[in-house]
């Protein structure tokens, strides 16, 4: 589903990712782990198409598209959600007005019919109370005043109403208690779990990993994948810590 | 001709005008503006009277309580002094009230000049909405005294395609009452939106505020002062300015608090936002504050599209051209959403969207 060859991006004209390679296929959960600064974010922005994160050389393909060469919007269109470390606070635009402009947007890109206000509202409530998200949050302005926590089951509810076939979650566990954590790991599973999807996690730490469990895991290094491994390699991460493998 | 007399940078109050556009349009030669005026009018029941080229049109009006009548306004305003001729009045006795009275001014070239009168008895309530169209130079003076517990609500568009509008309010606010004017630069012509509040009476609440939309190389301004001069009153000005191209928006407001007036409670927010570089956008908040106990917040800054919440929403499936438009109307948003009716404030919004679309 998801390419990466040979990955090379920079920041500032300062190389982050130097020759990153990794394979998605339909129906796995990978984690790439890492310490701070080993370019685990950039990763994320350089696949969502942020301007300021350039890749170099090298090539992405999603589900055999050249992904480097869409826009943003097209990239989400084609199935591709990226779940945010600092969900944006946006005044004045409120989640429902947001979502349904995204979800249409999404939809009249790849040619369908977009959704009327009830049935649009019907799937975000659905979505918001599979999280445990009040309803009436759906009705405030994007992000503002909310939690930690209530920013991330926000993107969980996002990801819900969008119903991406790739979610690349960029440290979606930061910042979260042991509730809201439950609550987001079982969103990943119910939403994201498919034979048809995949999932990347970005993460630091092991203990979303309680919740998500993943088909491999990689530790992301200086640029580049140091090394994978299967699940037993975050627990050894865990308890190890990245000092000796980044070395 | 007027025009001679208009004044100059050299005043510090002038100093952002734009006289040279408000002087072509004077001598603008006058063509059908191919509006028709009747389309002006928002779909709202209520008084409607129309004036074209500064002359009233009975046959796109039906007045109801506003008379049309001839004043000489009493003020030395540069641009107001110079209101002169057939205008409107609205008197409303005591406890009467008349809503969503409608105005249209519209404009074919060349200049015109037009006075209102508005006197509310004790706790009447009025609202009037006017829309500036076509071209021309439209020069406006309106003259507003509120008995004691009287509520005015006033929302003007200025939507003319060229030319130039200026607009002078000078309100005295009695006890207990209420004024709010919003106003919305959303067309392609020059503006001066000049008032001058003062709150005479004890309690009274002053607001006058909105939004500037500039493109290309136009000018708008906005040049307000309130004056408190009586304890526990409040006053807003809440006003956006949106810059384009090689535009200029700028807002000067001002809040004078007498000795005495204690108690007082004033709010100025003034934020640019600019769309491109070569846009300016100028602020310039002032407060002049003579009594001890007195609260006056005030904010003034000018900013771009916040990069991260563009990316977000482009993220999500949102273009960037509508991902622009949804963070840009959010930012005017706020000081549209004072507007009470809820059929004006979404013309209003309306009218900023349209803006938008053609501006990004």
């Amino acid at each position: 589903m998801l390419n990466i060859q040979n990955l090379h991006a920079e920041v500032d004209g300062k190389e982050i990712l130097k020759g990153l390679t990794l394979s998605l296929n339909a129906g796995e959960v990978h984690a790439i782990m890492g310490p701070n600064g080993a370019g685990k974010s950039t990763l994320g922005y350089v696949l969502g198409g942020r301007g300021g994160y350039e890749a170099t050389s090298g090539g992405v393909t999603f589900d055999g598209q050249d992904l480097l060469a869409l826009e943003p919007h097209e990239r989400a269109a084609a199935g591709l959600f990226l779940g945010f470390q600092y969900p944006v606070e946006i005044p004045g635009v409120s989640n429902v007005q947001f979502l349904r402009e995204a979800a249409n947007a999404q939809r009249r890109n790849r040619g369908e019919a977009p959704l009327s206000g009830a049935e649009f509202l019907k799937l975000a409530r659905a979505q918001a109370a599979a999280l445990g998200m009040d309803a009436e949050m759906l009705k405030r302005p994007v992000n503002v005043g909310f939690s930690g926590g209530e920013k991330k089951r926000n993107e969980m509810v996002q990801m819900g109403i969008l119903n991406p076939k790739l979610a690349i979650l960029d440290e979606t566990d930061s910042g979260l208690d042991i509730d809201a954590l439950k609550a987001v790991g079982e969103g990943i599973n119910r939403i994201m779990r498919a034979p048809d999807k995949a999932v990347l996690l970005i993460t630091h730490y092991q203990r979303l990993l309680d919740y998500v469990q993943p088909d491999f895991v990689h530790v992301l290094a200086g640029g580049r994948i140091v090394r994978s491994g299967g699940p037993e390699l975050a627990l050894e991460l865990e308890r190890e810590g990245y000092g000796a493998l980044a070395a | 001709m007027t025009v001679l007399d208009l004044p100059t940078k050299k005043a510090e109050a002038w100093r952002w005008s734009d006289m040279d556009t408000l002087r072509a349009a004077a001598e603008s030669p006058q063509a059908p503006a191919g509006v028709d005026p009747s389309d002006l009018f928002l779909d709202i029941d209520g008084p409607r009277l129309c004036f074209v080229d500064g002359v009233f049109a009975p046959a796109h009006s039906r007045p109801g309580p506003v008379e049309v009548t001839r004043h000489i306004p009493a003020t030395d305003h540069p641009l107001g002094s110079l209101a002169v001729g057939e205008g409107w009045a609205l008197h409303l006795g005591p406890e009467h009230a008349a809503t969503c009275i409608q105005i249209v001014h519209l404009g074919t070239g060349g200049e015109n000049h037009v006075p209102a009168r508005i006197l509310l008895a004790d706790d009447a309530v009025a609202s009037v909405v006017e829309t500036f169209a076509g071209t021309g130079w439209a020069n406006r003076l309106t003259a507003i005294a509120l008995g004691k517990g009287a509520r005015l609500m006033r929302s003007v568009r200025l939507v003319q395609t060229g030319g130039f509008v200026s607009i002078r309010d000078e309100a005295e606010i009695g006890e207990a009452a209420s004024l709010v004017s919003i106003f919305l630069g959303a067309g392609g012509m020059g503006s001066r939106i000049d008032g001058a509040l003062t709150l005479t009476g004890k309690g009274a609440f002053a607001e006058m505020g909105g939004a500037l939309l500039t493109s290309g190389s136009q000018r708008q301004e906005a040049a307000v002062a309130v004056r408190h001069e009586q304890i526990e009153g409040t006053s807003r000005q809440i006003w956006r300015a949106v810059a384009a191209d090689e535009s200029v928006a700028s807002l000067a407001a001002r809040v004078e608090v007498a000795r005495g007036a204690q108690q007082t409670d004033g709010e100025q927010s003034l934020r640019g936002l600019l769309l491109q570089r070569t846009a300016t956008v100028n602020l310039k908040p002032e407060l002049e504050i003579f009594a001890d106990d007195v609260k006056c917040a005030h904010g003034a800054t000018v900013g771009e599209l916040d990069r991260n919440a563009l990316f977000y929403l482009q993220s999500r499936g949102i273009e960037e051209s509508q991902a622009k438009a949804l963070l840009t109307h959010a930012f005017v948003a706020d000081a549209l959403a004072r507007i009470g009716e809820a059929p004006v404030r979404e013309a209003f919004a309306a009218d900023a969207a349209k803006w938008l679309e053609a501006a990004l």
